[in-house]
């Protein structure tokens, strides 16, 4: 039996009628042809699925459409104008954080939520932060740096 | 020389797209009509298939082998002398020979409801003894995965050599047992393909994350009983590979199968589960070394038994054999070995077929010749890389062919190894032993060596006898009329940032910026033929079929502009994107406008062929050009609970010229990652019953950016001599050593408390083992 729900995507209201059992992932992919939101577990390890909701990170995959009633939900289609994520997505080309690129919309909406998060953090914290998200690509060493880099260069223009 | 290049540090021209979640992998396609497609899996390792029953309600959307009327078995022959072939169905046939394969296929409109439609089948099996390793399945008497054979091993390979000799006089003899676990290759985006059926074309059409879309193209004709015209296979963008997607799967097989049936598109996209349980297996080597060698560590002979757990079929092209006769293969690795005996065993057992992964067959030989290495230094008391140094080939014997006819084409082993003593800072690591750590944990350091034989060609592969052998690689290469390059190559990226290294390839010919430049892959429809991207072969096998394919448009555009520059041919040259004449230049965007749209202007001995050309390409030697490596591994080992923490990891690589430093550094990186986990983590382990236990990244664990130091890397640059710009091959090659490297590091470790570990992954409880064993033979 489909459900009602209501919920705010990409500064979007919307309402849809959804299967109990599909989760929000497969509803923005399938239903709201937003596949910028990629599946690599769908057992919530692996952060490929990463979107923002109410500000803050969560994976799709193991959150149900129905349970987001009243949600603002936030993804990757949704950053093409946000000027910290143009600054991270300088630096994690400039960084090579990115091979095969389909870790990297969750890596990206990770890392920028770490940025505005931990203004202060060190590589150390940055890699833990990062625990959830797995990429088989690229080592994590663009991935960590382009964010390094990010938080150093964001700290120079903030101590001008 | 053109600042974007062969060996500029460019930035990528893919990964705009990607960064704003533009991507177009299958799973993310949508077409009218499109249907997705469940598998039912086995959920047993071996048995009969007594019945199957299917709800009338469901059955015109359920398909099982007896519906694929005419779809033949995957059978790929090799010429390897008592090769056995095996008879691997896309939907099993009368039997099941490991947990997860295919039985049934059921299409819905969505996949939770196809799902929902494997559920309601039932499958009636009778229940066989299962073979879960390599020892039960060599058992005389036991039961038969391919009741035909007679018994389980689908092929021995051996080298014979008189070992006896050294044996008797050989001052040191070390004698070891290594095992590698079984692992998952695990892209982050897992197998999927989409197919229709083209009334138009008459054609098959499989969208499919695939490494080789030519290779597919031509499997599925094979096994469908189509024409090759008849197929087009287009990979879209493909989020990993690693070997895996190198392969026809049985789902392509299926997918493509339903689809012609069907006459709707259908669409199946690999779950994790899936993936980890029935899909994608590699790395499971056994070695039995024993080692001779003089009291330097000049090793005299090496004496090596290699068994393979192949699981229970062979793949399409590349079978079962390319394995464990690559181990045998790669035994002499960087060193100058004399004498060499072998045996290779490729044995079946029930579960999932082996598929080459990256680094083919060389992490296991790297482990097993690397760990002997360091156990010799122990057992002379000498340093590791003293005795490397006494056996490592020098660039004074380059070119190189060893006992075991690899032909090693160039490079500075030995200066390699230096740089990387040099770069993790031996003697610091030596000093810091000697005083100890604050919290009692044992620091250790080590090093792995390897040589990785790249875009190995015809002459390697028609040595195996496998359906399909590489030959030449092609380009076609078009100037548009503004001025602007389409390239188009039949080997296709998966991350290795193809559109922009082969557009700088271009851009060192013709000079037209990379930015106005498209490189097309991955379309059977439009690029020429190519096997593949497999064997570390696309840089330099593309790259240099591009090379020389610019060189031809460079020559037809030379002809016009001289023309329109009037002057002689012979004095114009092609740079910067121009044709540059002793008097004044013209660009080849005014060249191209005069060749497609004003031809009146054009000169009567303008090349007809215009400005498209295809040209193709195979080094001088086509056995490979060999990228070498050394790397270096600083551990702490807790062995109060067995935890392995890597402090320090450096890379010392030279795979010839580089195209683009930044991307073989991201490779280098990311290989080196997956090494880690190979090394520590990732393990996909079966119970006697042949049930996987690893079916989730719960139990399956991949590095995370916790696990994996900043790596760092060390360049080394010598041009092959047979290749077109001296490019080798870099794709693989950081996956092969880690496990080797982390192992001696660990050993180094723990050697004051006589503990040794021979094994991957160095879990904490392989570690804790050791150290118990050792306190057990202390006693
Ligand atoms: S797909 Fe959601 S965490 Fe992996
Ligand atoms: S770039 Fe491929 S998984 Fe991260």
């Amino acid at each position: 039996m489909k459900k009602t729900v209501n919920l705010t995507i990409n500064g979007r209201s919307v309402t849809a009628e959804v299967e109990p059992r599909t989760h929000l992932a497969d509803f923005l992919r399938d239903d709201q042809r937003l596949t910028g939101t990629h599946l690599g577990c769908e057992h919530g390890v692996c952060g490929a699925c990463t979107v923002i909701m109410d500000g803050e990170p969560v994976r799709s995959c193991i959150n149900f459409a129905v349970a987001c009633d009243g949600t603002d939900v936030r993804t990757i289609e949704d950053f093409d104008d946000d000027e910290l994520m143009a600054h991270l997505r300088q630096a994690f080309t400039e960084e090579h954080g990115l091979q095969c690129g389909y870790c990297t919309p969750g890596m990206l909406i990770m890392a920028r939520d770490i940025i505005a998060r931990l203004p202060d953090a060190d590589e150390s914290r940055i890699r833990l932060e990062l625990s959830g998200n797995l990429c088989r690509c690229t080592g994590y060493v663009g991935i960590v740096r382009a964010i390094r880099r990010v938080l150093a260069e964001r700290k120079e223009v903030a101590s001008v | 020389m053109s600042t974007k290049g062969i060996g500029a540090r460019l930035t990528r021209k893919e990964d705009g797209r990607y960064m704003r979640g533009r991507g177009n992998f299958v799973g993310d396609m949508a077409m009218s009509g499109l249907k997705e497609v469940a598998f039912l899996r086995s959920p047993v390792a071996h048995a009969k298939i007594e019945g199957i029953e299917i709800p009338d309600a469901i059955r015109a959307r359920v398909f099982h082998n007896a519906d694929m009327k005419g779809v033949r078995p995957m059978r790929p022959a090799a010429s390897l002398p008592g090769f056995k072939q095996s008879d691997f169905p896309a939907l099993a046939a009368d039997k099941v020979r490991y947990v997860g394969e295919m039985i049934a296929a059921c299409v819905a409109d969505t996949r939770a409801e196809a799902e929902d439609l494997v559920e309601q089948i039932i499958v009636d099996f009778d229940e066989l003894p299962v073979l879960a390793n390599i020892v039960d399945a060599q058992k005389p008497g036991a039961t038969l995965i391919h009741e035909e054979w007679g018994d389980n091993v689908f092929v021995v390979t051996s080298r014979d050599d008189d070992i006896d000799a050294v044996a008797k006089t050989a001052p040191v003899k070390v004698t070891r047992t290594y095992d590698m676990a079984r692992q998952t290759m695990n892209p982050m985006e897992g197998a999927g393909c989409l197919a229709y059926w083209d009334e138009r074309m008459g054609q098959l059409v499989l969208y499919s994350s695939t490494q080789a879309p030519h290779l597919i193209r031509t499997g599925l004709a094979e096994h469908l009983e189509l024409e090759q015209r008849q197929v087009r296979v287009i990979a879209p963008d493909v989020g990993g590979g690693f070997g895996y997607k190198c392969i026809m799967q049985p789902e392509e097989l299926a997918v493509a199968w339903l689809a012609i049936k069907l006459g709707h598109p259908v669409r199946w996209v690999q779950d994790r589960r899936e993936h980890l349980v029935a899909c994608a297996n590699s790395r499971q080597h056994h070695y039995q070394v024993t080692a001779y060698a003089d009291e330097k560590g000049r090793i005299l002979a090496t004496d090596v038994e290699v068994t393979v757990d192949v699981g229970a079929y062979s793949v399409w092209p590349f079978t079962a054999v390319l394995e464990a006769s690559m181990a045998g293969g790669n035994l002499a690795g960087p060193y100058g070995l004399e004498v060499c005996r072998y045996k290779t065993f490729s044995v079946a057992t029930n579960k999932p077929p082996f598929i080459p992964y990256r680094g083919v067959a060389r992490a296991g030989v790297c482990f097993a010749t690397e760990l002997t290495v360091d156990a010799i230094a122990r057992e002379i008391g000498r340093e590791p890389h003293e005795v490397r140094f006494e056996n490592l080939v020098t660039p004074d014997m380059m070119p190189y062919t060893n006992i075991l006819n690899k032909h090693l084409d160039s490079g500075d082993y030995p200066e390699c190894l230096r740089r990387a003593v040099d770069g993790i800072g031996l003697e610091a690591v030596r000093e810091r032993q000697a005083k100890g750590e604050e919290d009692g944990r044992m620091v250790g350091v080590g090093i792995g060596m390897f040589t990785e034989q790249t875009a190995h060609g015809t002459s390697v592969f028609s040595g195996f006898g496998i359906p399909l052998i590489p030959g030449f690689e092609q380009a076609k290469c078009r100037v548009t009329p503004d001025g602007g390059l389409e390239i188009y190559i039949g080997v296709h990226s998966h991350g290795q940032g193809m559109e922009t290294t082969m557009a700088q390839v271009a851009n060192e010919i013709l000079g037209i910026d990379p930015d106005l430049i498209t490189v097309v892959h991955g379309d059977t429809g439009s690029s020429p033929y190519s096997t593949g991207s497999y064997a570390s072969r696309a840089a330099v096998m593309a790259g240099g079929a591009i090379s020389r394919t610019c060189k031809v448009l460079a020559e037809r555009l030379g002809i016009i502009g001289a023309h329109l520059l009037q002057c002689g041919h012979h004095e114009v040259e092609v740079r910067d994107g121009k044709v540059v004449g002793p008097r004044g230049e013209v660009s080849i965007a005014d060249v191209a406008k005069i060749w497609y749209l004003n031809p009146d202007q054009l000169p009567d001995d303008a090349d007809p062929g215009g400005l498209e050309a295809t040209g193709g390409y195979k080094p001088k030697v086509d056995t490979g050009s060999f990228t070498y490596s050394a790397h270096a591994a600083v551990v702490a080992v807790d062995v109060e609970i067995g935890a392995v923490e890597l402090l320090d990891y450096v890379v010392v690589e030279d795979c010839g010229t580089m195209i683009n430093p930044l991307v073989v550094e991201g490779q280098t990186f990311g290989g080196t990652a997956q090494g880690i986990g190979t090394g520590l983590y990732e393990e996909s382990p079966y119970d006697d019953n042949g049930q996987p236990l690893a079916s989730t990244f719960m139990d399956y664990i991949m590095p995370g950016a916790t696990e994996v130091p900043d790596i760092r890397m060390v360049h080394m640059e010598t041009p092959s001599p047979y290749t077109d710009h001296g490019i080798k091959g870099a794709g693989e090659t950081a996956a092969i050593a880690p496990a080797a490297a982390i192992a001696n590091a660990v050993n180094d470790a723990l050697r004051g408390l006589g503990a040794e570990i021979n094994e991957t992954p160095m879990s904490p409880r392989r570690v804790l083992a050791a150290l118990a064993g050792a306190r057990k033979a202390a006693e």
